[in-house]
């Protein structure tokens, strides 16, 4: 890579840290992620981003066990990696790998060019949230104000 | 009654037993030390006992190895026939037959034997042994892939019967003398084979209904299957047919049915095992004298080189290219021809059938089955790690225990400890995702019992009692487990992070990662992927690395993989 390496911390921005989202279902928590993602990047289409996050999991869940799902996709006419971090009121049944509902998420978005760095942020990604620690950390947070420092600080 | 006989016979077994923990210490098979102490009890030893009494040694493994074949093939599963019953059987005959015949080739070119006796040498080493290689990967907890573990285990428990026959053969030809027989010895075959298999299967169902239709005590359940197992065994071999094959046979045949009182069968034929193995290896230990092994001690290394470096390994290689297995398994496949008793046992028939060059025959084998178990049964845990041939399991339960009472149905009494590190912190008990038809019975902490309910939280140090089918059993070890395993075995370092269906399509998965699998067509599944890799039979553990990615089968069902971990950075392969 040219460019600075991406690290978590530069992909994530306080707009789109949600903390204590009602959640419903997965569907409704992967339209709510394509919603946000467009609200703070309007020139992105909502339904592309949701349609591809959904492919995605048709192949197999996100859910990597403990509560934790990280939803991800590349797509069309992004510029720049977008990480989106939610946490959840309460678990909602996601298929993961565990059966444990999810109730923490940390979604990426990548354009459809970046493909080694797509995977290397996800298995980044992955590391951190293996932290059990890191994690309570992070569903203990009130505010997205603090999930935001918690997710930035460590990283 | 002459009491100090059986003092002296119960001594040796409190000191087998009481030495017995050395091994997993001394990184040596625990046979080892049990015919290690026979030999320092004999006649050359401290010990000094004279004990050449062929004939009771002869019965006394006989009747072993039968009890320990019992006890194999009842934990033999079913289910691992899907992988290994084949290669394993084409091991078991042409892979023992290669074997003889080389090895026997060499005993002609070492020692001073005729070509029917060298080949008879050849026969009495030439199967690996169930019992020895099982105590040593279950001993270090060792879990091996399914496709090597199916295979080494349903090989080892049916080597025996072709080893025995070509054995019985070539003493039948050495004694008449006359190679004209060559009807006679397929005869033999057959009828060695097929008896011993008809009354092995037909023995196991009788066996089976036998057990389910009586109300005894408990206790007297796994006596029942014992004696059972021996009367079979007895009356297979009366009809000329292999009672080691039929014994076998009806322990894999009762294994695999419902029947009532099962783990307590288990468990109670695991000590049963353990006592055969005990009392045949102290047995045997006694019957040699080292000193007469001295003279020959080095041609035979020689020939226990030769078969493991080089017979065993042509075998498993030329008879296992068929069935998909990677050069890492069929090089641990060939390490794993452990010998143990079955080649001293069967060196014991020429001296009962008198033949002049029966002790040498004898000395050679032991000598054989003594490097062996050094040499490979001390290096196997290792071997086994280098190869990476171990896979993630699931936690076991502690103990369990079947009720036995119609209304229970087949739920059994698991207790799982918890330890470790992820129960550190209080979960709710609503909160362990059970499988759904588990109930927790109870919480055992500080020695008392507290009631379970929904919201009561549970940590490490307490164990929990609870009620479930055997058919639970992987999916409460996921919720249950407990310490960590090493690093390399962890579910995320083995699997990796991501899980994808066995039904996705290669190029959607292309699609979504934006990589290209240029040597596979897009429309292939991954489930389809891996049966092409591994010839139909895919195993959790099985890998296809494409591009940057790894694709590690996470779970089967039959011969399919339902789940596949995705394997994203470093995923350096172990070299296939």
């Amino acid at each position: 890579m040219t460019e600075t390496a991406l690290t978590i911390t530069s992909i994530l921005a306080p707009e789109l840290t949600l903390c204590g989202v009602p959640g419903t279902s997965k569907k409704r928590i992967l339209e709510l992620i394509a919603e946000q993602v467009t609200r703070q990047h309007p020139e992105l289409e909502e339904p592309q981003i949701f349609n591809n996050l959904v492919s995605r999991e048709r192949l197999g869940s996100t859910g990597i066990g403990q509560g934790i799902a990280i939803p991800h996709c590349r797509l069309e006419g992004c510029q720049g990696v977008i990480g989106a971090l939610i946490t959840l009121e309460e678990g909602v049944a996601f298929d993961a790998i565990d059966n444990q509902p999810v109730d923490l998420l940390f979604a990426l978005i990548v354009p459809k060019e970046a493909t080694s760095e797509h995977l290397e942020l996800l298995s980044q990604l992955a590391e951190k949230f293996n932290d059990r620690s890191f994690c309570e950390k992070l569903r203990r947070c009130e505010t997205s104000a603090a999930l935001f420092d918690a997710m930035t600080q460590t990283a | 009654m002459d009491p100090t006989l059986t003092l002296i016979g119960a001594s040796m077994l409190v000191i087998s037993i009481l030495l017995s923990p050395l091994s997993s210490r001394l990184g040596m098979p625990v046979l080892l030390i049990f015919l290690g102490v026979g030999m320092l009890m004999g006649e050359d030893g401290p010990g000094g006992i004279r004990f050449d009494n062929f004939e009771v040694a002869f019965f006394v493994g006989n009747l072993a190895l039968a009890v320990i074949l019992l006890d194999g093939g009842m934990r033999t599963r079913a289910e691992t026939f899907r992988v290994g019953l084949k290669p394993a059987l084409v091991l078991a005959s042409i892979g023992v037959l290669m074997t003889a015949v080389i090895c026997g080739a060499v005993a002609y070119w070492l020692f001073d034997l005729n070509w029917m006796t060298a080949l008879l040498m050849g026969a009495l080493i030439s199967s690996t042994d169930a019992a020895a290689v099982f105590s040593l990967l279950q001993g270090r907890g060792l879990h091996l892939n399914e496709r090597v573990s199916a295979t080494l285990e349903i090989e080892s428990g049916s080597n025996d019967p072709m080893a025995i026959f070509l054995t019985l053969m070539l003493l039948a030809l050495v004694e008449t003398g006359s190679e004209s027989s060559v009807w006679g010895a397929v005869l033999l075959l057959v009828q060695q084979f097929g008896i011993g298999a008809l009354l092995g299967v037909l023995g196991g169902r009788a066996l089976a209904w036998l057990v389910n239709r009586s109300h005894l005590l408990p206790a007297l359940y796994p006596l029942l299957v014992v004696a059972a197992g021996m009367a079979l065994f007895s009356a297979a071999n009366g009809l000329g047919g292999s009672g080691f094959l039929a014994v076998y046979l009806a322990g894999v045949v009762m294994g695999n049915r419902q029947v009532r009182m099962m783990p307590m069968i288990l468990q109670a034929h695991d000590g049963l095992a353990w006592f055969a193995q005990m009392s045949l290896f102290l047995i045997l230990g006694l019957l040699v004298k080292p000193v007469d092994m001295l003279p020959i001690a080095g041609s035979a290394l020689l020939l226990s080189l030769v078969l493991i470096l080089f017979a065993r390994p042509l075998a498993v290689f030329t008879t296992l290219w068929p069935f998909g297995f990677n050069r890492r398994e069929l090089t641990f496949i060939s390490w794993v021809g452990l010998r143990g008793a079955v080649p001293i046992v069967l060196a014991l028939f020429p001296v009962m059938y008198g033949l002049p060059e029966a002790q040498l025959l004898f000395n050679i084998a032991f000598f054989v089955v003594l490097i062996s178990l050094v040499v490979q049964g001390s290096s196997l845990a290792g071997f086994a790690r280098w190869l990476k041939l171990e896979v993630p399991a699931p936690t076991e339960p502690y103990r369990r225990l079947p009720l036995d009472i119609a209304a229970a149905g087949d739920h059994e009494l698991m207790l799982f400890p918890l330890r470790g590190e992820r129960w550190g912190e209080p979960r709710p008990l609503n909160r362990l995702n059970l499988p759904e038809r588990a109930a927790v019975a109870g919480i055992f902490r500080d020695r008392g019992c507290i009631a379970p309910s929904p919201e009561l939280e549970v940590q490490e140090g307490d164990v929990l009692a609870l009620f479930a089918l055997s058919e639970n059993l992987v999916e409460l070890g996921h919720a249950l487990s407990g310490r960590q395993p090493p690093q390399h075995l962890r579910e995320r370092a083995f699997f990796g992070d991501f899980v994808l269906n066995g039904d996705a399509l290669l190029g959607d998965v292309e699609q979504v990662y934006g990589i290209e699998f240029d040597e596979l067509p897009p429309d292939l599944s991954l489930a389809e992927c891996f049966a092409r890799r591994t010839k139909g039979h895919p195993v959790v553990g099985d890998r296809v690395t494409l591009g940057p990615v790894s694709l590690v089968a996470r779970a089967t069902d039959a011969d399919s993989v339902t789940k596949v971990g995705l394997k994203l950075e470093d995923s350096k392969p172990p070299s296939a």
